[in-house]
């Protein structure tokens, strides 16, 4: 396992996209926090806000703890993801890689602690960049224990996103097919489930729209609602508790990874 | 310096077997050739030697298949793929990313760089290499834990002359240390260069495996060759004692089944004046050609329609070499191509093994169908010997 980490670190250190794909989630939520530490007002604090706890939590996590803007950083994280295996098939150095690690579940292994650690460390830096924004340009922000919850959710959620892109590039060995089916689900695919859930339970007065709990992604991101019951609530009313919304994302995240593992370690090279 | 040993190799894809109960050994000292037409399974088996692909079957490097291998780079260095590496990682980093995996330290990817011919462009990007330059990086990658045991698919592909006649030299230097190479490639001439054993597969299945030189020995080609002035008498005189004759086109008896000197002195026994004696020695090639004919995958279609032997030749479902032909006419000769490969015994196969080649007369299978485009095929060994414009067919015996 040893070998196979040092290899992943490697890989992981030599490769350009790693960097950009970093760059461009930490920039984009960056720049974020930055138009919104800007835009704020004292008026909007009363106006949309109950307390400066949440503007806090909202302008660190770049609107991710509310339910209008996504969180920006994740389809890049989930595309870093999809390339750690990806590239692997797409370059043909998966026989390379194979021949020099045999284990199998010790590659996969490897390449999801590594992924994991760069991830955390490029959210640690998102994060760390939207609370000295936070600070300088709000009167008196609290970064005090509300944000963990909301904090450790987000983090959890572009963690997710990247080994959910690892375990789909395993699946389809197809990196184009992988990328492709790591952004549609969260952003085509669950909303449209989302909506027509919706229509027809608002329609029918059916109890159809409690299964848009079990839309993953949506989960993931209901998780980091802050306050959850009053944001997460919203148009639905039928949502579930917010240790469910966690459990059911991960369970999304640990199907498609065992899924792709299962693939990656039974099929031909 | 490890003695491969392959056993019971098979791998199906569907309902078709790519790989059936291929068994063989690559010995320690040595270059052993591994070679097939295309889709006979080479690359498949090289797959399943190094535990890439699920198949039946173990391949075990001094006895230890490779997938319990500690670290298996210093062991066994292997290239399947022309360029295996991320076109924008550069080359030094691919080989230190490879070296990390296995404990190899950082000085020694310096050295197999050099070692390649690719210090120059160590720090480039592989997106910029030629196909021999990606060839260099992946023998860099074989080399990497200077292992004992190297499997090369194809590694000249690409290579410029100078690069394959480095090649050969290093593969040979390399099993000149004992170490085992087992090298998959089209280039034959090459190959009779570079090779000490062989491993001859055709469609899954083993035709041959052994020496070089016993190899070759089995070809239809090999022959004596002897001009004389009463042709008809010799030809008479040389079956009566079980040799099979084929008249060549420029009028000289090509004999299998008798040594020179017994040609020679029959010659002289009969009072027949000889012009000409000589031993005439297949090529790999032919003997490749002669050995696999039957068992090529894909075959070209080049819509030469009813050209007959002109054409002909294993690789075209015809029935000879050229203008040579002459397959199976007489006892003791092979009897043309199309059957099943390997259902003899024969030549050199594992025991136990189907392989085989050369074989009993007229026990190998007839003629198989032609490719579209190449007319009918040639008629049976026992025909009358006439092609079907009418003309006597090139090859026929005399």
């Amino acid at each position: 396992m040893t070998g196979a980490l040092r290899y992943e670190w490697m890989r992981i250190r030599t490769i350009r996209s790693s960097y950009w794909m970093s760059a461009l989630a930490i920039a984009l939520t960056f720049g974020i926090t930055l138009l919104m530490g800007l835009s704020i007002s004292a008026a909007d604090l009363d106006d949309e806000f109950d307390s400066v706890d949440q503007v806090t939590t909202y302008i660190v996590l770049a609107g991710a703890s509310g339910p209008f803007i996504p969180v920006m950083a994740a389809p890049f994280y989930a595309v870093m993801g999809v390339m750690a295996v990806g590239h692997e098939y797409r370059y043909g150095t998966n026989k390379a890689t194979l021949s020099a690690i045999p284990d199998r579940v010790a590659v996969l292994a490897a390449k999801c602690v590594v992924l994991v650690a760069w991830v955390l460390a490029s959210i640690a830096i998102t994060l760390l960049l939207g609370m000295a924004i936070t600070w300088l340009l709000l009167d008196n922000p609290q970064f005090g224990s509300h944000l963990v919850r909301p904090l450790l959710n987000y983090t959890g959620y572009c963690v997710g996103f990247a080994v959910a892109g690892m375990g789909l590039a395993a699946l389809l060995r197809n990196q184009t097919g992988a990328i492709v089916a790591a952004l549609t689900w969260p952003l085509v695919v669950e909303p449209i489930i989302y909506g027509v859930s919706l229509a027809i339970s608002e329609t029918t007065g059916g109890g159809i729209g409690k299964l848009t709990n079990l839309l993953p992604s949506s989960a993931g991101r209901r998780s980091m609602f802050d306050p959850y019951e009053a944001i997460a609530g919203f148009g639905n009313g039928e949502v579930w508790s917010i240790g469910a919304a966690v459990i059911v994302f991960w369970l999304g995240v640990i199907l498609v990874l065992a899924a792709g593992a299962t693939s990656f370690v039974k099929r031909d090279a | 310096m490890a003695l491969i040993q392959a056993r019971g190799l098979s791998k199906t894809f569907g309902s078709k077997a790519a790989v059936r109960g291929l068994s063989f050994d690559v010995v320690p000292g040595s270059v052993t050739g591994f070679l097939g037409p295309n889709g006979a399974g080479k690359s498949t088996t090289m797959r399943l030697m190094l535990g890439l692909d699920n198949g039946e079957g173990v391949t075990t490097y001094d006895g230890v298949p490779y997938r319990e291998l500690k670290q298996p780079l210093r062991q066994v260095g292997s290239v399947l793929d022309a360029k295996p590496f991320h076109p924008t990682r550069k080359a030094v980093n691919h080989l230190r990313m490879l070296a990390a995996s296995n404990s190899i330290p950082n000085s020694r990817v310096t050295d197999v760089v050099n070692l390649v011919g690719l210090g120059d462009v160590a720090n480039a990007k592989p997106k910029t290499f030629s196909l021999g330059m990606g060839q260099r990086l992946g023998l860099a990658t074989a080399l990497l834990g200077d292992p004992g045991t190297l499997i090369l698919d194809e590694p000249a592909n690409g290579l410029d002359p100078q690069g394959v006649h480095w090649l050969r030299n290093m593969l040979k230097t390399l099993a000149g240390q004992g170490r085992s190479i087992f090298v998959s490639s089209h280039l034959l001439s090459e190959m009779a260069l570079m090779a000490d054993s062989l491993v001859v597969v055709g469609r899954g299945t083993l035709i041959a495996s052994g020496k070089m030189s016993d190899f070759i020995s089995t070809s239809n080609r090999n022959a004596v060759l002897i001009r004389v002035e009463n042709a008809e008498l010799m030809t008479r005189e040389l079956r009566a004692r079980k040799a099979a004759v084929v008249t060549e086109p420029d009028g000289k008896l090509a004999i299998t089944g008798m040594d020179s000197d017994r040609v020679g002195g029959l010659a002289h026994e009969l009072g027949v004046r000889v012009f000409e004696l000589s031993n005439r020695e297949a090529t790999l090639e032919e003997a490749f050609l002669d050995a696999t004919g039957a068992s090529e995958e894909f075959r070209a279609s080049m819509g030469f329609g009813n050209q007959g032997a002109a054409f002909g030749g294993p690789m075209m479902g015809q029935q000879g070499y050229g203008a040579q032909g002459g397959y199976g006419d007489q006892p003791g000769q092979q009897g043309g191509y199309g059957g099943q490969p390997g259902q003899q015994g024969g030549y050199g196969g594992q025991p136990g093994q189907q392989g085989g080649y050369g074989g009993q007369p007229g026990q190998q299978g007839g003629y198989g169908q032609p490719p579209p485009g190449y007319g009918a095929p040639p008629p049976p060994p026992h025909d009358t010997g006439t092609s079907q414009d009418g003309s006597r067919r090139d090859g026929d015996t005399a």
